[in-house]
């Protein structure tokens, strides 16, 4: 692990270029270093080899799922086993992968692009990112309880969840426990440093699209995260201290334990994409030359979608025995989302027209990100319609839908993020033809996987089944090999990363020279401290 | 009223032109009810909408991606702002939600007006099966999957319906309106029938209302499509729907099918009988959970083979099946299981697997102990 | 105050000039946009209620 994390050399060029100097001379080395590190860049690191980690293992979980439904039948793994690994996919890839890569780059970054000298709350940093092997170990650890893990599906709906749960499912609500309160911590970190560290002279209208649309999700993150919490604290009692919230049998309301899990899910939803959205508004105007069309837009776009987000939860509810004027109200606000997302989109579309464009990685996966997102986004609208969800809803067409916007959408948009900002973090360009190689391998490896699942599920199959009939069988088939040439791609990534953290073509402070941000005015690789003595901030006038 | 009239006829328009261009198996069936057709013809009027925009969006990203490439000798300009653009690319999107939005109101009043029925039916989800009752005819069952577990595990050839058929289908008449009423006994599952364009939850202690009135007689299938537990992917729903004449005489043999068996609770049965009748009964209610050989799958279903606590207590036993367990997954199959059968499978868990107590459990005892 | 209004309009319908931004965020207080865009929140649910509550009949 020591080996993997960039190597700072404490003095390189730091003091001159920004003013800094390496004050900390006696640090913990070794692994206590990691463990105690309150540095902005380190946790940053620290989070994006976690979230690599979860992204390995609930791929893994994935591909058991895949190789399983390979063909029809049960061949490799049993019915209950099937439910335990769709259901810690699910977690794992919402919880400990994506989630923890965004707050990984807003640690990186955030500092980096306003011009501050750390997170404002660095301790605070420190224990949040620690809080989260705890609670994913806790989780883990679950797959080798007796009764096996939880296996209710990541969306846990009860009674499912609570009376006829496995007895891991209270380790299970503890580590939902630990992981929210890390997000809360991270979450309120960061909205503390962009109010109050940015650099003199940077009002929050001179921000880039990635630290707005960061501010936007941290405030959507302390909104939403008590309410995971009272949900599962909820559940917590039903199954241990035998209330009966959710509970039939005791008065009970099983719909409302739907309800309260939405009103989180919905805008957690837009939590993993709102970063995303801010990362390609910045790394398209880099590589077409241009400015950002419609900034003000853009920023008011993002408002609007958090905005949204909390009048919207019961369209995953349209199923669920809904009144007709409910059932119209979700359907009207639902559509209405698809407005704001279609500005943004037209705008990265404006912004690419008349530039001067050039293909480095980090530009193939956003301009993968806008096409496919988008598709996410039309599956999105026609789920929005009501009557016709009534037969989309909890197919494969659903399942088709969200892992459009969630695997070409948010994880394209981390790997992006990571080929633009690798130069900055290590110095060294990742190796261009590898790049390119592991884009492709992953553009045809997600299609292949994810886009027959839109058929499928139209011609009938329901998700979460370890077995199928039939005539879904071709799908499936296709979709299982994309799925282990989209896995096996990324180990590629592991490599690239491992690569570029090594050696490689040397970069310069401004790596892409279509990058006009703050962070590209430090050196490259980075020295573990910038911006000690604040940057004065010029706008860019018009 | 007009307005939306137009609307209909544009979606029936473009449904037709794609129904030659997408083959069914690739696409939502259109189905067999009136409701169907048009959530075929609203489903695929925002799908041309959408493919439209699609052209339109990505046309103009791949034009200006190949067009102002930089190796191409392309410039930046500097315009990065244009309020009017803006403001119609913000106001086309939100009129075509406006047009979209106006059928698909008519559709989902149609499909909440359940009153008027011709029939109600009753159906009650299980871990893993469904129950249908025809309230007020005195006709219930339950419905079980019809696929053999050799073929699930791959020992044996797999059948065209493979994991679609039941031992039971639900029979419907055709041409009348029938009222779904849908609730469950556990968690919560999700009745479906594709072709019937019927798909709404069923939750314990809510009863939800949906309706169908099919149109031509048929068979058609569906499965469950809420995550139930284990056995979520083995409880299919199939529909057989026939001419009202068939309905009514189909009805009638149930009812005395029914009559017949109520009265063969008060005869004394053989254990042989019990034994040849349990085991019928086991292999569609209970192997899935406590397995064909009666190992189960500790800790959530205890094994029965060898179970002390039950053979020495036959009292416990009875009341664990009839009443279930509070708490745990074992439903109470009072509902599920008539006098006989609850004799039947019990006299056969107790002497199947080396259990050998000998003891026949008499459907007339179960029949006295659950009216009190 | 319509001014306000205004802009919070141009954030829920997400287009705005960036003029007119560069004003919001140079002369405004955050808090009147805050309190404005929660009550027109509030305001497009009603509205939205009622459309829902007509169109259903």
């Amino acid at each position: 692990m020591a080996s993997l994390p960039p190597k700072h050399r404490l003095q390189q060029g730091s003091a001159d270029a920004v003013g800094g100097s390496d004050t900390h001379h006696d640090r913990p080395r070794g692994i206590m270093r990691w463990v105690l590190t309150t540095n902005h860049k380190e946790i940053g690191t620290l989070y994006l080899l976690f979230s690599l980690l979860m992204f390995m293992i609930g791929g893994v979980f994935a591909l058991v799922v895949r190789a399983e439904l390979f063909q029809p039948g049960l061949q490799l793994v049993q019915p209950e086993f099937f439910n335990q690994m769709t259901t810690m996919h699910g977690l794992i890839m919402v919880f400990g992968a994506v989630m923890p890569a965004f707050v990984g780059l807003a640690n990186w970054m955030v500092p980096l692009q306003i011009g501050a000298p750390d997170m404002a709350l660095p301790r605070l940093n420190n224990f949040s990112f620690w809080l989260l092997p705890v609670a994913f170990t806790l989780l883990l650890s679950t797959l080798i309880m007796p009764g096996g893990a939880p296996n209710f599906g990541w969306t846990f709906y009860a009674p499912l969840s609570t009376t006829y749960a496995p007895p891991s499912t209270t380790y299970f609500i503890l580590s939902l426990h630990i992981a929210g309160i890390s997000s809360i911590l991270g979450a309120i970190n960061i909205i503390a440093t962009i109010l109050n560290l940015r650099a003199p002279g940077m009002r929050l209208m001179d921000m880039t699209l990635f630290v707005w649309t960061w501010l936007i999700t941290a405030f959507l993150l302390i909104a939403v995260m008590p309410v995971l919490a009272g949900v599962v604290t909820m559940m917590l009692m039903d199954i241990n201290f035998g209330t009966s919230f959710f509970n039939a049998a005791g008065g009970g309301d099983p719909v409302l334990f739907q309800h309260l899990f939405w009103f989180f899910g919905h805008p957690e939803v837009y939590i993993m994409i709102l970063p995303a959205f801010g990362i390609v508004s910045v790394i398209i105007p880099t590589f077409a030359r241009k400015r950002l069309f419609g900034y003000a837009s853009m920023v008011y776009a993002t408002a609007s979608i958090a905005i949204l987000s909390f009048m919207v939860w019961a369209h995953h509810m349209f199923v669920v025995g809904l009144p007709l004027v409910a059932e119209l109200f979700f359907m009207y606000s639902t559509m209405l989302i698809a407005v704001p997302t279609g500005v943004k989109v037209f705008n990265w579309i404006a912004t690419l027209f008349r530039g001067s464009i050039t293909f480095e990685p980090a530009m193939l996966f956003a301009i993968a990100f806008v096409v496919l997102f988008t598709i996410g986004g039309f599956s999105g609208l026609m789920l929005a319609i009501s009557p016709a969800d009534f037969q989309y809803h909890d197919t494969y067409f659903v399942v088709a839908h969200f892992h459009y916007v969630l695997v070409p959408g948010a994880i394209f948009s981390i790997m992006a993020a990571v080929y633009y900002w690798l130069p900055k973090w290590t110095g060294h360009y990742p190796h261009l033809r590898l790049s390119q190689w592991h884009f492709w391998l992953s553009i045809i490896g997600v299609n292949l996987t994810f886009f027959p699942m839109h058929f499928s599920g139209l011609a009938g199959m329901p998700r979460r089944i370890p077995d199928y009939s039939l005539q879904f069988a071709d799908f499936n088939m296709i979709s299982s090999v994309g799925a282990f040439m989209f896995g096996l791609s990324q180990l590629l990534f592991v490599v690239i990363v491992f690569m570029c953290v090594r050696g490689g073509k040397k970069a310069p402070a401004k790596a892409w020279d279509g990058a006009e941000d703050l962070e590209w005015t430090v050196p490259s690789p980075a020295p573990l401290h910038t911006f000690e003595h604040p940057p004065q901030y010029r706008p860019v006038e018009h | 009223m007009r307005k939306r009239h137009v609307w209909m006829t544009a979606g029936m328009l473009l449904a037709a032109l794609s129904s030659h261009t997408l083959a069914a198996e690739w696409n939502m069936p259109i189905g067999v009810t009136d409701v169907s057709r048009e959530i075929y013809s609203l489903h695929m009027t925002i799908f041309w909408i959408c493919v439209v925009i699609g052209v339109v969006v990505f046309g103009a990203m791949f034009y200006s991606l190949f067009r102002y490439r930089r190796s191409k000798g392309a410039e930046a300009a500097h315009f990065h702002e244009h309020t009017m653009v803006e403001v119609i690319w913000t106001a086309v999107p939100l009129l075509i939600l406006v047009g979209m939005a106006i059928p698909a109101t008519a559709t989902l009043k149609k499909m909440y007006d359940a009153s008027e029925a011709d029939l109600d039916v009753m159906i009650t989800g299980q871990q893993w099966r469904w129950h249908y009752s025809y309230l007020g005819e005195d006709v219930e069952f339950t419905s079980n999957l019809g696929t053999p577990r050799e073929q699930i595990t791959g020992d044996g050839e797999r059948s065209e319906h493979y994991l679609l058929e039941v031992d039971e289908p639900l029979v419907l008449p055709v041409g009348k309106k029938v009222r779904l009423l849908l609730t469950s006994d556990d968690v919560i599952h999700s009745w479906w029938v594709p072709d019937l364009a019927v798909k709404q939850d069923a939750v314990p202690s809510f009863v939800n209302e949906n309706w169908v009135r099919i149109n031509e007689p048929g068979i058609y299938r569906g499965q469950c499509a809420e995550l139930c537990g284990k056995d979520h992917a083995f409880m299919p729903v199939v529909v057989e729907a026939v001419e009202p004449e068939a309905f009514e005489a189909w009805l009638a043999e149930r009812k005395a099918a029914a009559e017949a068996e109520a009265s063969g609770v008060d005869r004394e049965w053989a254990l042989d009988e019990l034994m040849e009748r349990g085991e019928q009964v086991y292999g569609s209610i209970c192997a899935s959970c406590h397995q064909p050989d009666g190992s189960g799958l500790p800790p959530s279903f205890p094994a029965l083979a060898g179970n002390q606590a039950l053979m020495d207590d036959s009292a416990l036993h009875i009341d664990t099946v009839v009443n279930g367990v509070a708490g745990t997954a074992m439903p109470a199959f009072s509902t599920t299981l008539n006098p006989v059968e609850l004799a039947a499978v019990i006299t056969y868990e107790r002497n199947a697997w080396g259990n050998d107590t000998g003891e026949a459990i008499q459907p007339a005892d179960i029949a006295e102990m659950m009216a009190e | 105050m319509w001014k306000t209004v205004k802009s919070v309009l141009a954030a829920f319908f997400g287009v705005q000039r960036e003029a007119q931004r560069r004003e919001d965020f140079t002369s405004g207080k955050p808090i009147s946009f805050i309190l404005v865009g929660i009550l027109m929140g509030i305001i497009l649910v009603l509205i939205l209620i009622v459309v829902a509550m007509t169109a259903a009949g």
